[in-house]
């Protein structure tokens, strides 16, 4: 790859700006663009338009800062407390559990007294894996955090077939949501909010026969919900019956690596489904995948960075291809694949810290949350 | 699209509102990220919250939550208590559907869209109302023929409802794959879905003779292979075939050396209709084949697994070139299962 053009910078203040800028308020047009662009790939490829969903919006940015490393200088220690409570607000109780909402919404004014959520105003899932990581980076010590309420919550939404449903009374249940449920449970160290062999069937049911794993059981491989799967599968404790090893064979992982594998094109950016163009988010879903199974080494990382260096917007950010829009979403997920696939030979703007790829955390933020959100065991 | 869409007047103007209390919303402490809404939006949903405190469920909660999901699309709450709203009143779900048709198509890229298809249809109990639904959603697949939602949604239909029937809702489905493959033979979901319909689902009727199916289907792919060698989407179907009947892939071993040759000239003069021959003008040697042929070496094992290896080499190096790390990985992991 010695003939490839020597790597720009990566614009690390620009991209730490339209993070910044972000959290700073979104207009209401910008909010217009946003849910129609995101659509069809907000966090895993799935769809909660930002409208309704400030908590997304707000963990890329926090993530794309804590990447840069930028965290202690733009979210400065005395600035932290309002922003954690801001999450805290979003945590709510009721018949169903604990859990985060991804903004108030539905909550109306001068409804401090009752912090019990109606029917129309239920944690979200999704939310609240995103709300627990952003409070991981923010450095908050979770004494408010209602562990048996979460757990209970969790074990609302999980359904028959062992997948895991967005609401406790309805909504979407996904590779995506499943694995947002894995990761809660993992946060907490304790499995006793779902049924894990359940949950271990319904992700297998969505592998497809391309090697990438569906949405739902039927589904077309999608490079998102492959990421989904996989994680999952490697965070679940082994139980009496399953482990890693058993829940994959080898034969299906050669079959994913190789349609992984595949993904990334001649751009270097790798595409989420068979015969489609690349997308800067699913060079980390994808990525990240293949880094899982073991078989990182397969990425052709100089050609992966040139893509992203292309997908630079002028003005900071990084848009899903050439010549888009920056948007915090791909901003973030692409900061997060240059992290788990450093290029070679790249100058320092290029460094950034490692990533938790099963928890999609830097290290330090992994650990911080490994250290505070786990319920504090008595010695015995 | 009804009247109250069009109309300007905020609910807080309107008298037929007027016993409505509106409730307006929680901003809370330094609002991360706030979001400026419209005066619009923030009126209708003052009102919104208003009536879901209320519990009021009828015609006009109808109006008021088909406004704000016009405005905000994701709004699921919106969408939730317009679905348990219909329920309640008893509403015609069939006029929902119709009346959220157009709608579907210009968002089609939202969740919610689908979801509440989806929820009506489970209602309906109706397999007459799923093939309207099919019909529908091979209306906007014609429109974007890889949209993910809407390929999800005509899964979960056929899943769901399992009508296999002559006539039924599975009968259709392989020859609507095949236009759809006639128009672009490169459309994945299309491919996807027919290892569903065919292979993943069950077995559908007139399918019983499963020797049978994986002949036709495997003639199937090749000829589509024959027509453009270099789609990896008939290729996985392929693979996806051989592997779901326990096929070894070496029966395939004459028809891959047909697209491993660099020149296509060389192709033999008489037609094999098991074996057919690349398309004039195609890219030769074709990468798809030669990782077949280096599959069915390694799957051989013992001596032929250099031969294997002598395959990914030439891809990495010459054929592939882009794909270098895969085929080193392929190479080292071969050397390896060899030895071990």
């Amino acid at each position: 790859m010695s003939d490839l053009p020597s790597l720009p910078r990566l614009n690390r203040n620009g991209h730490a700006k339209l993070a910044q800028l972000c959290l700073s308020g979104l207009p209401f047009s910008q909010v217009e663009v946003d849910s129609s662009r995101y659509t069809s790939n907000n966090i895993f490829g799935g769809t909660i338009a930002h409208r309704v969903n400030r908590l997304a919006v707000v963990f890329y940015c926090l993530g794309t800062l804590d990447l840069l490393g930028v965290l202690e200088s733009k979210v400065p220690e005395a600035a932290r407390p309002r922003w954690r409570e801001w999450f805290w607000e979003q945590q709510t109780y009721g018949k169903y559990g604990t859990g985060f909402r991804p903004g108030p919404y539905m909550t109306p004014e001068h409804n401090e007294a009752d912090p019990n959520h109606g029917e129309y105003d239920v944690p979200h899932l999704i939310m609240t894996y995103t709300a627990l990581l952003s409070l991981a980076i923010l450095r908050d010590d979770f004494s408010k955090l209602d562990r048996p309420g979460i757990l209970h919550f969790v074990r609302s939404c999980q359904q028959e077939d062992g997948s895991f449903s967005a609401l406790p009374n309805g909504g979407e249940a996904d590779l995506r949501t499943t694995y947002c449920a894995i990761v809660i449970c993992s946060l907490l160290d304790d499995w006793s909010g779902m049924d894990l062999e359940r949950a271990i069937t319904y992700i297998q049911r969505c592998s497809s026969h391309e090697g990438g794993y569906g949405q739902t059981p039927d589904g077309e491989a999608l490079g998102g919900t492959t990421y989904c799967a996989l994680a999952s599968l490697k965070l679940a404790p082994a139980t009496t019956t399953s482990h890693w090893e058993t829940r994959i064979t080898p034969a299906e992982r050669a079959r994913t690596i190789r349609w992984l594998a595949a993904n990334q094109l001649s751009s270097g950016g790798f595409c989420g489904r068979t015969n489609k163009v690349a997308d800067a988010c699913y060079c980390f879903w994808c990525g990240a995948s293949l880094d899982m199974l073991g078989a990182g080494d397969v990425v052709d990382r100089t050609a992966l960075a040139t893509f992203m260096s292309q997908c630079q917007f002028k003005f900071g950010g990084i848009a899903k291809a050439p010549g888009e829009r920056a948007d915090p979403y791909h901003t973030y997920l692409s900061l997060a694949a240059l992290a788990v696939f450093q290029p070679p030979d790249a100058d320092e703007s290029w460094q950034l810290p490692q990533l938790d790829p099963l928890w999609n955390a830097t290290l330090d933020t992994a650990r911080w949350a490994r250290e505070h959100i786990p319920a504090r065991r008595s010695p015995s | 699209m009804s009247a109250e869409f069009e109309d300007v007047l905020l609910y807080a103007e309107r008298p037929e509102w007027a016993d409505v209390t509106p409730l307006p919303q929680y901003q809370g402490v330094d609002a991360l990220a706030p979001i400026n809404y419209s005066a619009e939006y923030q009126d209708a949903t003052d009102y919104f919250r208003g009536i879901v405190k209320a519990g009021e469920k009828s015609p006009r909660v109808l109006a008021l939550t088909w406004n704000i999901i016009n405005m905000n699309p994701a709004h699921y709450s919106a969408w939730q208590y317009r679905y348990k709203t219909l329920l309640a009143m008893g509403a015609d779900l069939e006029a929902e559907l119709r009346l959220m048709d157009d709608f579907a198509v210009t968002n089609m890229k939202t969740y919610q869209v689908w979801h509440h298809r989806r929820l009506l249809l489970t209602a309906l109990r109706s397999p007459a109302a799923a093939a309207a639904e099919l019909a529908f959603t091979a209306r906007v697949l014609a429109g974007d023929a890889k949209n993910y939602h809407t390929w999800s949604y005509r899964q979960w239909l056929l899943v769901h409802f399992n009508d296999d029937d002559e006539g039924g809702l599975w009968a259709g489905e392989r020859a609507w794959v095949e236009e759809l493959l006639e128009k672009d033979v490169r459309n994945n979901s299309a491919w996807h879905h027919r290892f569903l319909v065919v292979w993943a689902s069950g077995v559908r009727r007139g399918d019983e003779d499963r020797e049978a199916v994986g002949r036709t289907e495997s003639a199937f792919a090749k000829d589509k292979i024959a027509l453009a060698p270099n789609n990896p989407s008939a290729w996985n179907y392929l693979r996806g075939v051989l592997e779901h009947t326990k096929t070894p892939f070496a029966t395939l071993t004459s028809f891959v050396e047909l697209y491993i040759v660099s020149d296509a000239a060389e192709a033999p003069e008489v037609v094999d209709l098991d074996n057919p021959a690349p398309t004039e003008g195609a890219q030769l040697p074709c990468v798809h084949a030669l990782e077949f042929l280096a599959d069915v070496y390694e799957q051989e094992g013992g001596e032929q697994v250099a031969k294997a290896v002598e395959i990914w080499k030439s891809l990495a190096n010459e054929h592939d070139t882009m794909r270098k790390k895969y085929w080193e990985y392929r190479i080292r992991d071969g050397l390896q299962g060899a030895r071990a």
